[in-house]
């Protein structure tokens, strides 16, 4: 077994233990959409939705959900948990390098990611309450979300040194996420200025993506643009200031 | 020939410096513990020799290695054990041998560990719910699983029961019988005399002694010869005796303190002169006296 390989074990096996990461990154949003699904009339298009039904106006704010949680909380919660609790230093001492834990990290953080959100989309998908019509360009900005908040999760790490006070910022910014994603006011009711505003969050933009590729209206590339930059920005700065110890 | 060999290692944090040059070897298959009081800087000297610290000045080399530039190969031939560096708590004992086993070529069987370590009943328990003894054997564990040929183990034995404290002793001696070469920083005389060829006295980023824990001890304290005191005895006379410093009554007993040879000449002389030394005992001068006189906590005493 190579130390990455026994790293992913390990982190999976650390994640699955963990219930805040599962509860509120993956069960939470996995209800939602079973609730939904199991209503009928959540599938019916609502004229005031632009047409949408309310499934398809919110599987893009769930998935948003989902992988906004896992990379803004759980992943600065658990690395600065590890800076902390000198589990990084120890890595040193070790000719596996820490980096491997990171990669392992991220990877187990993303499979949960993209595994809820291939759920959030397969469940109405499977009992009938249609699909988004541009599959692949809707996993594309799901996707993209996810890597973004996993950038910037682990800026948060590197730049706030306790791991509570990290998760908790990472908490807001993720609930600046849920509103630019229209969690609590669907993005449909918002005014053009709030639109322009949020469509430059990572949270408008990869929803405004999934929701376009929902409709199978023409994709804009800027939202894909936004979530680039968020992630260029966010690898950036967490490769400058990120420090082991 | 040295394996470790360490001069002028400087190390400031901020305007305090915490090294102030310092000199030691280490030879292939040694034992040498690192004594001193809290802050005369032996975590930060082992750190910085293990190249997990980065030094302000001097020269380190391990196996021809520089641990500052951090070679790989290094990590393979070094185990370190740190002070305070912790596990996540829902990691099992189990799981956490079966990581750090993956780290290595030719790592040690985590059985051999485990038993070593009296952790095989523990095996599922997470890191979090073990005792603080417990947490420290695994520690050490995990440090060893890569067949290190030199270990560095700080504080090796804090906080465990004297119980477990001479079973790590005993599978050190083992790892000795095999070569591995060992830098230990500890608190407990009595376990740098055990294990120990030799020991460094650092005060105050300083190595005040170096030697072996029978010559820092003999270089320093001084033997005491006592015995029932009989009124008969001519207490002067003892006083003149060559290698003897000094002749007290304590609690009815006649304690005389000299050098090494100065039990010898004391019993000489009371032979000589008929007297019977009731209760007699010699007792050598310990390392723990050494070291109080050699460091700044004995000259607050």
């Amino acid at each position: 077994m190579t130390a990455f390989t026994a790293h992913l074990r390990n982190e999976t096996r650390l994640l699955l233990r963990e219930p805040a990461a599962l509860i509120f990154g993956a069960l939470l949003p996995l209800a939602a959409i079973i609730v939904m699904t199991a209503i009928p009339a959540a599938r019916n298009a609502v004229l005031d939705f632009g047409g949408r039904s309310v499934i398809e106006l919110y599987q893009p704010t769930l998935v948003l959900f989902a992988t906004s949680v896992l990379g803004l909380t759980i992943v600065p919660a658990i690395l600065g948990g590890y800076r902390q609790l000198g589990v990084l230093r120890r890595l040193r001492t070790t000719p596996a390098s820490p980096a491997g834990l990171l990669a392992a990290l991220f990877v187990v953080v993303a499979a949960v990611g993209l595994i809820v959100t291939a759920l959030l989309v397969l469940i109405p998908g499977l009992a009938g309450a249609g699909v988004p019509k541009d599959l692949g360009l809707f996993l594309l900005a799901g996707t993209l979300g996810l890597v973004a908040f996993l950038a910037l999760g682990t800026v948060l790490a590197a730049v706030v040194r306790s791991p509570q006070a990290a998760a908790g910022i990472g908490n807001l910014v993720a609930a600046i996420m849920w509103f630019s994603a229209g969690l609590w006011l669907p993005r449909v009711f918002f005014p053009d200025w709030l639109v322009t505003l949020t469509d430059l969050t990572p949270g408008g933009a990869a929803t405004q993506a999934m929701l376009d590729a929902a409709a199978g209206a023409p994709a804009s590339w800027q939202p894909y643009v936004v979530l680039l930059a968020w992630t260029a920005l966010g690898a950036g700065v967490a490769v400058r200031v990120f420090r082991w110890e | 020939m040295a394996l470790i060999t360490v001069s002028g290692l400087t190390k400031s944090y901020g305007a305090r410096t915490v090294l102030h040059g310092v000199d030691l070897s280490v030879d292939e298959g040694e034992i040498v513990g690192v004594l001193g009081p809290n802050g005369s800087g032996k975590t930060t000297a082992v750190e910085c020799i293990g190249g997990l610290r980065t030094r302000d000045a001097g020269t380190v080399d391990i196996a021809g290695m520089d641990p500052a530039t951090d070679p790989p190969e290094l990590r393979e031939i070094l185990g370190m054990q740190l002070q305070q560096a912790r596990l996540p708590a829902k990691m099992r004992v189990g799981e956490a041998l079966e990581l750090y086993a993956a780290f290595y070529a030719d790592p040690r069987p985590a059985s051999e560990l485990l038993d070593r370590f009296g952790l095989a009943e523990h095996v599922r328990q997470p890191f979090g719910k073990l005792s603080g003894g417990q947490q420290q054997r695994l520690s050490i564990a995990l440090a060893l699983i890569g067949r290190p040929r030199i270990a560095f183990l700080d504080e090796l034995t804090t906080g465990l029961d004297p119980a477990a404290r001479r079973e790590i002793w005993e599978y050190l001696k083992l790892l000795r019988a095999e070569g591995v070469t060992m830098l230990l920083v500890t608190h407990f005389m009595e376990e740098a005399a055990y294990l120990c060829d030799r020991v460094v006295i650092l005060e105050q980023g300083r190595i005040v002694a170096d030697g072996t824990p029978a010559e820092i001890a003999g270089a320093t304290g001084q033997q005491e010869t006592s015995f029932d005191h009989d009124p008969e005895l001519d207490l002067a006379g003892l006083e003149r005796l060559p290698g003897v410093v000094s002749v007290i009554i304590e609690r009815g007993r006649v304690v005389v303190r000299g050098d090494a040879d100065s039990p010898q000449a004391v019993l000489a002389a009371l032979t000589a002169v008929g007297v019977a030394a009731r209760g007699l005992r010699v007792t050598s001068p310990s390392l723990d006296d050494a070291y109080l006189t050699l460091t700044r906590d004995g000259s607050t005493r």
